[in-house]
């Protein structure tokens, strides 16, 4: 009784952050369950396919000691979490580096990818879904009912060929698709390891130019692809809370438009939100893809080598981040929807 | 409120967007049924004499690095492209539904377990998970698709069990049981029909989104490999010369996605608004 | 504008949908200080009306003819900043269901201070005194607290007086209540529209209010207009109305307001020996809530019913009425004692073993459409729990049973081929009655038969169950609100509140001489018509 007492004595957000932390706790174990197995569906020893046909039998028994591959399947999985927990996904066979340290110096060029892609995404579709359901027959509204449909069928790869080919090839007038930065321009000190902000630190404007540069058509491709499913689902949403007896009850009663938006817009949030989560997952195996094209250097492209050149330690290691990161991403997004949903009881 | 499947043929013919879809539909049922006659040439025979010709009276969509003919390989792999997601998606309809169902109708522990488990492979970005699954499994059509009805079965049974939540509880659910109807006749006679609408239009739309996860999949060399023609992997093939200004291999695979996904997207669209009565008064 | 300019005119104003008229040449004006009453059943064009004075027709209905002043001024001239000004400033609406005119994810506070800066170039902290005060003059207890209330944490009536807050702030001179107070218990509702009407009286507004209860009409307005498919039919002072309807719609609608003489002699004679068909003995039925409280929603419930009797278990919303006649359907598990059926407890019984039972314990629905699969045809739905009866196992018979039960409920036998969407509201509540009746059943749970009907399909029901309480020597337990309908149907009464029976007796002892509180609160809700005709 008392414990239930201080509990609601505390804070809601405080109550709500608390109440969802434990639950990351096996899905987390889940997640190293997952990527665990994924190594065990390899056919045959996984030693072997990880050393490749250059092995000789000691390196074999080495690896398989090494791996814990000698125990039954819950020793074998006990000793992988514990190398995970401390930081060690192994060695990648393509790079000889410790997996964990390749995927740290990728990921700021993932996330900055990321960032830009879904900050323009939601600006795009979140505008054009409300302007569409406002003034209904209106060009957006059009503009909406056909993006909707087409960019669900348009592959991302493909929409980044055709732009290298229209911008870059053709015309002439966009950065070459390779890299992040110029070769000629020096990145910038890593600060937060996005070249756009860290140049902008460093006040180095040509390496903010350059690298912004490089941004626009990998940004512009998973925009492109991403905006049509949030566009339609803000769209659905926005338009029946727009329809809905309270809205309808605050034009009766002589609030502004303006006003109208705003809480028609504030009702419609965490939906929203869910889907922008959802998205991020997405836009992160999208950026596989898309990175591939664009020689991008980051997580993305590291995991096409990994299956290219069957480095499995390189492709676990990968999952394995990626799925923590989308956890962790989920967790936030379920915050901010109870946050802004005051209805849910905690 | 009350549709039948009879007239929904109707319903498509009266709305421009829907008879679109049906169209392209039509044109690859064709390509799939006729493809030996509709081919120009061989799919899969490489002619290093004929390389990356552009589009021209012999090779109509011209030819790519090795010299297969583009247009030949595009209609082949309208076998390939469907067939790999009609089944990965029949595959996770048939096991999702009933799942859905009983899950969605029962309560207790099993229940919660199974979505948890679900759960749980959808908080896996789809195309990481594939293209993990895929590349440890070996890269074969049969891989894919089995790894497609992996990450779909979740979608269904979802669907149907927050339909089946909703309607366990309704009135008339009480009202049959009231009536004598036993457990296994309130989830097949009465839940079942009610909420199978959302996932016959899911089934629709997991087509398109089968079609271009295995196109993304072999683009990046983790799905099906040459020779085989597959939308997909033509891209790729022509992905290096796109930046040299060499359009044409790429770009009309790519064309070929966008129709197919787009095909069954519209129809998708109808079957929506045909099982929503809001959608079509608005009309 | 001078004191008597009528506050709003309507003048031959028609609306249509298309090439769909919905409302035809109505004209009406509504004086200050008065309650204009206007009456119609479903589809009269009542709510179009209302919107329309606002300049806010729903779905693309458009205005074809007449026009609408207010306080002088013709609508359809006005800019739109001025129209914007006038909704809510000059006239202000309340529609049915409080709680979904209610922003859910904002203060209740906020909201009502929203409407007053909408009209008065004010500050948010001052918009939100003002606000806090009103809600104390509309009976909000604690207003400042109830301020920061989020709408789902307010009851049904709480909210309702929150919107007439909002109706009130930015002091109009006219109220449009839509059916205000549909779906609020009567207690309340009686509460609410005291206050409306009192504050209406009080600052000299005009107040319409747009109702399909008669009695409302009597208690509250002055005149009275009724509305029939888009037109108005009639037009009188209340009283005039009441005494002598001038049209025959009026009459109709008069009389199938009016209670059912009392029912026919008790089957049994008094003092018989013989033991009640159903018997139901401290009922008990907890729920835990998600926070984790147990609510005892059925707390030692006891009575009995003799066969070919109706015993009417009335209460309001929260009651536990409901979850008892679910324990006796065996629709919900109880908790503690016994429901004994014919001397033999059935709780106790596994499922398997009650089924064959069903056959002589029915229920009938509340809601007559959600209580029917919709993709059901009504030869389906009706021939349904036949299975439950063994002779039933032909097709031929069954298909008999069926038009037999359809003739029995007053349904034309073509509706057999209809699915559920295509009846109207008193059709499917008689599918529903027809599907309970199937197996011919000793005993029949009527939950709410006459709810959400309008006045003179809820007459046809009530004759409905009459006849068939006469035919079948039907043994019921009626539950339900409306205290019109228990005059006419019921030979006994238990009055239910927080789960408990605070008095039970024969009906017409309970209505001449109620004995507990509750029991009189409930009745002097009660807006019965008669009170007023017959004066």
């Amino acid at each position: 009784m008392t414990l239930s007492d201080t509990w609601r004595k505390l804070p809601r957000p405080l109550r709500i952050v608390l109440g969802r932390l434990p639950m990351v706790i096996p899905q987390m174990f889940g997640v190293i369950f997952v990527t665990f197995m994924l190594a065990r569906l390899l056919p045959g020893d996984p030693a072997l396919l990880m050393l490749g046909n250059m092995a000789t039998e000691e390196s074999i028994a080495n690896l398989r000691a090494q791996l814990g591959l000698d125990g039954t399947l819950w020793q074998q999985f006990a000793h992988y979490m514990l190398q995970v927990l401390h930081g060690d996904l192994g060695i990648s066979l393509f790079t000889s580096n410790p997996v964990a340290t390749d995927l740290m110096e990728r990921a700021p060029a993932t996330l900055e990818l990321v960032f830009y892609s879904m900050l323009l995404t939601v600006l795009i579709a979140v505008t054009v879904s409300v302007v569409a359901v406002v003034r209904p027959r209106g060009v957006a509204d059009y503009f909406s009912r056909v993006y909707g449909l087409a960019a669900g069928a348009i592959p991302d790869f493909w929409v980044g060929l055709l732009l290298i080919f229209l911008f870059f090839s053709t015309l002439g007038i966009a950065a070459a698709p390779f890299g992040r930065i110029d070769p000629l321009v020096t990145p910038p000190p890593a600060v937060t390891g996005f070249y756009t902000f860290d140049s902008l630190i460093a006040g180095d404007l040509s390496a903010f130019r350059s690298s912004a540069g490089r941004l626009v058509l990998p940004v512009i491709t998973l925009t492109i692809v991403n905006a049509g499913a949030l566009m339609k689902m803000t769209k659905t949403t926005f338009a029946e809370i727009w329809r809905s007896d309270f809205i309808r009850h605050q034009r009766a009663s002589g609030l502004p438009s303006r006003w109208l938006v705003r809480n028609a817009l504030r009702n419609s949030l965490p939906p929203i939100i869910t889907l922008v989560g959802f998205l991020v997952g997405f836009l992160l195996g999208a950026a596989v893809l898309v990175e591939t094209i664009f020689s991008w250097g980051g997580l993305g492209q590291y995991a096409v080598q990994a299956v290219t050149y069957s480095d499995y330690p390189a492709l676990q290691g990968f999952v394995l981040v990626a799925a923590v990161f989308i956890l962790v991403v989920y967790l936030v997004v379920d915050i901010l929807y109870e946050l802004a949903d005051p209805r849910i009881e905690t | 409120m009350m549709k039948t499947l009879a007239d929904f043929p109707a319903f498509v013919l009266r709305r421009p967007a829907a008879l679109l879809g049906l169209a392209l539909l039509l044109v690859q049922a064709a390509a799939i049924l006729f493809a030996p006659l509709l081919a120009t040439h061989s799919p899969i025979e490489a002619n290093p004499l004929a390389s990356l010709q552009p589009p021209s009276a012999e090779h109509w969509l011209g030819t790519d690095v090795s010299g297969m003919d583009i247009y030949s390989r595009i209609i082949f792999a309208t076998r390939i492209n469907l067939l790999i997601s009609v089944i990965a998606v029949a595959v996770a309809f048939v096991i999702g539904v009933p799942v859905g169902l009983v899950v969605g109708y029962r309560r207790g522990w099993a229940s919660t377990l199974v979505m948890r488990i679900f759960d749980f492979i959808q908080s896996f970005p789809v195309f990481v998970l594939g293209m993990a699954l895929v590349s440890v499994m070996g890269q074969e059509i049969w891989n894919v698709a089995i790894v497609l009805a992996i990450l779909f079965t979740p979608i269904f049974a979802r669907l149907v069990r927050a339909e089946a939540l909703s309607l366990r509880d309704r009135p008339f659910i009480a009202a049959a049981r009231c009536s004598g109807a036993t457990d296994a006749a309130i989830m097949f006679r009465h839940i079942l029909p009610n909420a199978l609408g959302s996932s016959i239009v899911q089934v629709s739309i997991s087509i398109g989104m089968a079609i271009l996860l295995t196109a993304g999949l072999s683009f990046i060399g983790a799905g099906v490999r040459m020779p085989i023609p597959e939308w997909g992997l033509m891209v790729s093939t022509g992905s290096q010369q796109m930046i040299l200004g060499i359009w044409w291999v790429a770009l009309f695979p790519g064309l070929a996605i966008v129709f197919s996904v787009l095909s069954f997207a519209l129809m998708a669209d109808a079957a929506r608004d045909y099982l929503d009565p809001r959608g079509e008064r608005s009309r | 504008m001078t004191a008597d300019t009528p506050l709003l005119e309507v003048e031959n104003l028609s609306v249509a949908y298309g090439d769909r008229t919905v409302l035809h040449d109505i004209t009406l004006s509504l004086r200050p200080d008065e309650v204009l009453g206007i009456v119609g059943e479903t589809g009269a064009g009542k709510s179009v009306l209302a919107r329309a004075m606002l300049d806010l027709l729903p779905g693309g209905g458009r205005v074809t003819g007449g026009r609408i002043r207010v306080g002088g001024r013709d609508l359809a001239t006005l800019p739109e900043p001025e129209r914007r000004a006038l909704r809510g400033g000059t006239v202000a609406l309340i529609g049915t269901d409080a709680k979904s005119l209610l922003d859910p994810v904002r203060t209740v506070g906020a909201q009502v201070a929203d409407v007053l800066r909408a009209h008065r170039r004010l500050g948010a902290a001052e918009a939100k005194a003002q606000a806090i005060e009103l809600f104390a003059k509309v009976g909000i207890v604690d207003p400042e607290k109830r301020a920061e209330a989020s709408p789902h944490q307010l009851s049904g009536g709480m909210a309702q007086r929150v919107v007439i807050a909002m109706a009130l702030i930015a002091e109009p001179s006219v109220i449009l209540a839509d059916d205000a107070t549909l779906g609020l218990d009567a207690t309340i509702q009686v509460q609410v529209l005291d206050l409306l009407v009192a504050r209406c009286r009080e600052l000299g507004m005009g107040a319409v209010i747009i109702t399909h209860d008669l009695g409302i009409v009597a208690r509250y307005c002055d005149r009275v207009e009724i509305m029939r498919d888009g037109r108005i039919v009639e037009e009188a002072p209340t009283a005039r109305f009441l005494s002598a309807p001038a049209t025959p719609y009026g009459a109709e609608l008069l009389g199938a307001a009016r209670a059912r003489p009392a029912p026919m002699a008790r089957a049994a004679a008094k003092g018989a020996t013989e033991r009640p068909l159903v018997e139901v003995v401290n009922l008990v039925k907890h729920f835990t809530t998600g926070s984790g409280h147990v609510v005892r929603a059925v707390d030692d419930v006891s009575f009995a019913i003799p066969a070919g009797e109706t015993l009417a278990l009335v209460g309001e919303s929260g009651s536990g009425k409901t979850t008892v006649g679910q324990c006796l359907a065996r629709l919900l598990d109880s908790d503690g004692g016994a429901v004994l059926f014919r001397d033999r407890d059935m709780l106790g019984l596994p499922e398997k073993a009650f089924r064959p039972l069903r056959r002589d314990i029915q229920m009938v629905f509340q809601e007559p459409y959600v209580a029917l699969n919709p993709r059901w045809t009504v030869e389906r739905l009706v021939g349904e729990p036949l299975g439950l009866d063994p002779e039933m196992a032909g097709a031929e018979a069954r298909r008999a049973r069926v038009r037999e039960m359809l003739e029995l409920t007053r349904l034309p036998a073509r509706l057999a081929e209809a699915y559920p969407h295509e009846l109207t509201a008193g059709e499917q509540k008689r599918v529903g009655m027809a599907r309970a009746l199937a197996t011919r059943p000793a005993f029949v749970v009527f939950d709410e038969p006459t709810t959400a009907l309008d006045i003179r399909v809820r007459a046809q029901i009530i004759d409905l169950v009459r006849e068939l309480q006469r035919e079948m020597r039907l043994s019921t337990l009626f539950i339900t609100h409306d205290l019109n309908s228990v005059r006419s149907l019921a030979h006994s009464v238990a009055v239910m509140r927080h789960g408990r029976i605070v008095e039970m007796g024969e009906t017409e002892r309970i209505f001449a001489a109620p004995s507990h509180d509750y029991t009189r609160m409930l009745l002097g809700a009660e807006l019965p018509i008669e009170r007023y005709t017959a004066a």
